[in-house]
């Protein structure tokens, strides 16, 4: 019953928020332009007036990206290097946005104002910094003790066969994703937390997180489960639609922006409707947010 | 005298086989060697114990004062081997680790010791500290047609580390084990301007120049052991219950190496082509692999058998190793070939279909015409290549040969073309050289890559029959006679004025001479189109139109002019198609030797756009973009392709953020 209110009040929150979201959208469409944009050109100027595009019709061809040569090398050099510069820049964009998104998902956030939403950003960036750093060093840690080490120690056993070794990479890569999904209740329910207390720092956050999750573990286990079970089937639609849609027509291509865009934006409001509905699903369990 | 006698009988029954025909019902090949081995493995030791009788035959008109062998597996006997130099590979090592082959006796017909007369040369680098060539002067010359019979104990302890050859825990891959006669090349064989010895060191490019010939060898190992070989098996094993061995025996005949592999863990598979039986060892937990493989071989026997000449083996042995034994992958050894595929392989992915078809054309190449690889890795590894790219492109997908994904598709020539066009070395070096001394990084890419790409480049101008025709001949006249380069050549020569008459000239030499040895890159553009209307006048019936259409008087003329480049070296002839605005398509040709070109054409119609080899014939262009232009460029693949950049950009980033 809790996951369904807490569900159902994440997708109203996040309806709610929807200029917000606006907001993430437009800014990482202006992060990934600065990357695309010139990749598109230096892809034009590596084709010129060539007919070679003939061969893209039917998708990426290898031939075509061998025949760049030093046009493909600065590609991929915008690529690599776009690549790094947009997940950098990304990670501290997206903490910031999120410090206002958060804000505008909690109860009574009131109707939508760009003022509150940026002065929370900015309220909230520290501490979402500290909890998305701390977070993330877990799951490379978790990474490292969960797949990397056994399945080293795996691989040299002497009783390790190939079909033994295959079932232990998916044990431990399922392992793992398990505990990503436990983790992403934590910085959900810190950062949920932070938005409502007054009181800032990260690791207070982080204890408070921690104490929720274990306290309410099969609830918040089980709705966050549910919510990302859904965004990775979304994400698969979502990836067979844009690589099967190939117009060939000026309208088409624009069509497709417009449509991989507004794809883009949903899976936003779905990323929303989880932390609202973990910040709703924090509300029913906890008394008061400085418990 | 009695010993002589007894020794002398022993002699004749080993060689009584040697001329009798088990396996196949004529002899393949002259014989000039065989081998009579009994090997048997300790798996506690890793040492393969040896006792081995051989003969090599004089059929030169020399009187040769020695022999001279491979020890291939001394390789691995120090860290200054040259194969070690080569592969910078060198590292310390336990003791144990390393392999080498351990000369107990060595005695000739009469039971002489020939150890004193044994040394070590280096014919390829001077290279002292490489024992890979065993030098041994006989007490007496050897006469035309006369035989020397050598009677060897040995011990070859196998290496850790699988480099081709040697073990890993309970897994052996046998291979470069025994010593093995060189090729004594007269003069006129090959290259020869004297009599001598082919007997190359052991490198870490290129493994292969024998004497076709006949083996029986008996293996010893524990009874828990599978083995296979490049032999047929002549009966049932024999148990040795209180050792705990089975020695089983394996006949071959007329193949220029002998190798074997034994481990517990393979499960067996038979299935046949035609007479062909074909036996596949792979590991247990692989068995949903062992439909592709018996399908890519079956394939690759057709084509082959179709478009080359007949496998003239009635069996084949197939092996593929157990991620612990990787090392001994993707290798040949006529009758027995090892492959390389994985646990759950995704079926879209060729790679497993590759190897087999490419190790299997090798019994073609090297087990077969068994040219020289040292001395012409092309003449191998080359052709070898583009037949296996035919292959894989002709029954896996034209344009998915390698991999068939929805997301990517990759033809096995696009693979081939494209290791050799986008190298930055690819003019360093021309094809034709001798294996180790090709420069740091391009021996693959030559040996293999180019040669592929010119012989497909050759195909687009020949035709596909006409090269068919080229390799039925090569076959048919060098089968089992080690042929040279030039050999091949020379079959080219013949067969193609032979069917196509003048059209390429008395020969193909032009061809050759760029390709093969030549460094150039071949690289035709489209410079410009232009389209200028001829000053205005009310009749233009003074005008003519040059593509002789009936174009009214008052319709405007232009001087429509396509610009064409020979920007690199290599001067081929290329097909030229223009497109006219109205639709209209002429099909020019340029035998491509003048460095510009224009095609001018004055009436009504524009040209639109012009390709140059529109049907992609020419594959060692390195750059397909440069061969046509059009007035009216579509943007819309980069524009749709950006677009979607951007949606999997952000999607990224929404995914890795918390």
């Amino acid at each position: 019953m809790k996951i369904a209110a807490s569900v159902k009040s994440g997708i109203t929150r996040s309806l709610r928020a929807w200029k917000g979201i606006l907001i993430m959208w437009f800014v990482i469409l202006l992060m990934v332009s600065m990357v695309a944009i010139p990749m598109k050109g230096v892809l034009q100027s590596g084709l010129g007036d060539s007919m070679i595009t003939e061969k893209l019709a039917a998708g990426i061809n290898i031939d075509f990206f061998a025949d760049m040569s030093a046009s493909f090398k600065s590609l991929v050099s915008y690529f690599s290097n776009g690549l790094l510069m947009i997940i950098i820049t990304g990670f501290f964009i997206n903490t910031f946005l999120t410090g206002g998104l958060f804000n505008s998902l909690k109860k009574h956030s009131g109707s939508f104002s760009y003022n509150e939403f940026f002065k929370s950003s900015a309220d909230n960036f520290w501490s979402f910094s500290g909890i998305s750093l701390i977070v993330n060093l877990i799951i490379v840690l978790v990474a490292i003790v969960v797949i990397i080490i056994p399945i080293s120690v795996f691989e040299q056993a002497e009783f390790s066969s190939e079909g033994s070794l295959f079932k232990a990479v998916i044990i431990t890569i399922s392992i793992f994703l398990l505990i990503v999904a436990y983790l992403y209740i934590v910085a959900d329910y810190a950062r949920a937390w932070q938005a409502i207390s007054d009181k800032g720092g990260c690791f207070r956050a982080l204890r408070f997180a921690f104490r929720q999750t274990a306290g309410t573990f099969f609830l918040s286990c089980s709705l966050m489960l549910i919510l990302l079970l859904f965004q990775l089937f979304y994400g698969l639609v979502v990836f067979k639609l844009l690589t099967q849609y190939k117009p060939v027509s000026g309208i088409g291509v624009f069509m497709l922006f417009l449509f991989s865009q507004i794809l883009f934006y949903i899976k936003l409001m779905m990323k929303a409707t989880r932390y609202g509905s973990i910040t709703k699903m924090m509300e029913l369990n906890t008394v008061s947010p400085d418990q | 005298m009695k010993r002589y006698l007894i020794f002398a009988y022993a002699l004749v029954l080993f060689m009584l086989p040697a001329h009798s025909q088990l396996i196949n019902k004529q002899q393949l090949s002259p014989r000039q060697t065989g081998y009579t081995i009994d090997a048997r493995l300790d798996p506690v030791s890793k040492v393969v114990t040896g006792s081995m009788n051989a003969f090599w035959v004089n059929m030169s008109n020399d009187v040769v004062p020695d022999i001279q062998l491979h020890l291939y597996m001394n390789a691995f006997k120090n860290g200054n081997s040259t194969l070690n130099i080569e592969t910078h590979g060198y590292r310390k090592q336990k003791q144990s680790e390393y392999g080498w082959i351990n000369i107990v006796s060595f005695k000739d017909r009469n039971g002489v010791n020939l150890t004193p007369f044994m040394n070590f040369i280096s014919p390829d680098d001077g290279n002292i500290s490489d024992q890979t060539v065993m030098r041994v002067r006989l007490p007496k010359p050897v006469s035309p047609g006369d035989t020397v019979f050598i009677n060897v104990e040995f011990e070859t302890k196998l290496p850790s580390h699988i480099r081709r050859t040697g073990y890993n825990d309970d897994f052996y891959f046998v291979a470069q084990w025994f010593p093995k006669f060189g090729v004594y090349e007269p003069v006129g064989m090959r290259y020869a301007t004297k009599g001598g010895w082919n007997c190359h060191q052991f490198h870490y490019n290129s493994e292969f120049y024998s004497n076709h010939s006949l083996y029986t060898v008996n293996i010893t190992v524990p009874n828990e052991y599978i083995v296979g070989s490049g032999g047929l098996q002549m009966e049932e094993p024999s148990s040795d219950q209180k050792a705990g061995t089975k020695t089983i025996r394996y006949r071959a005949e007329d193949i220029v190496d002998f190798a074997w592999t034994a481990w517990p863990g393979y499960s067996v598979f038979y299935d046949k082509w035609k007479n062909v039986e074909i036996t596949l060892l792979i590991p247990k937990e692989r068995t949903e692999q062992v439909g592709r493989q018996f399908g890519s071989v079956k394939n690759a026997l057709e084509y082959f058998s179709a478009n080359v000449g007949a496998y003239p083996w009635p069996y084949l042995t197939i092996v593929d190793p157990p991620a612990k034994g990787d090392g001994a992958g993707g290798m040949e050894y006529t009758t027995l070939f090892t492959s390389s595929s994985s646990y759950m392989m995704p079926e879209f992915l060729h790679f497993p279909e590759m190897v087999t078809v490419h190790e299997f054309g090798h019994a073609y190449f090297m087990g077969i015409l068994a040219s020289n690889e040292f001395e012409e890795p092309w003449l191998d590894e080359g052709v070898n290549s583009f037949w296996e790219e035919r292959i894989m492109d002709h029954y896996y997908g034209e344009n998915s040969g390698l991999m068939d994904n929805p997301l990517l598709k990759l033809a096995d020539n696009s693979y081939g073309r494209i290791m050799y066009v986008s190298s930055d070395r690819r003019q360093t070096v021309s094809n034709n050289e001798y294996s180790w001394n090709y420069p740091y990084g391009t021996y693959g890419m030559m040996s293999y890559f180019k040669t592929a790409t010119w012989l497909y480049t050759l195909m687009g101008i020949v035709g596909e029959e006409t090269t068919n025709e080229i390799f039925r001949e090569y076959y048919k006249k060098w089968a089992f006679k080690h042929p040279s380069g030039k050999d091949f050549v020379n079959v080219v020569n013949d067969v193609v004025p032979r069917i196509n008459g003048n059209k390429f000239g008395n020969d193909m030499n032009w061809f050759f001479d760029q390709t093969l040895y030549g460094t150039g890159i071949c690289d035709y553009k489209v410079s410009r189109i232009f389209n200028d209307q001829i000053e205005f006048q009310s009749d233009y019936s003074a005008v003519p139109d040059t593509l002789k259409r009936n174009s009214d008087v008052s319709e405007k003329r232009y001087k429509s002019v396509a610009e064409l480049e020979r920007a690199g070296e290599v001067m081929l002839p290329v097909d030229v198609l223009i497109h006219f605005t109205n639709g209209d398509e002429i099909h020019e040709s340029w035998d491509g030797k003048s460095r510009f070109k224009d095609f001018i054409y004055i009436g009504s119609r524009r040209i639109e756009w012009v390709k140059i080899d529109p049907d992609y014939k020419i594959k060692m262009d390195i750059n397909y973009i440069n061969n046509s232009m059009t007035i009216r460029p579509d943007r819309i693949p980069v524009r749709r392709f950006s677009y979607k950049l951007i949606a999997f950009m952000q999607f990224f980033i929404s995914f890795i953020s918390l």
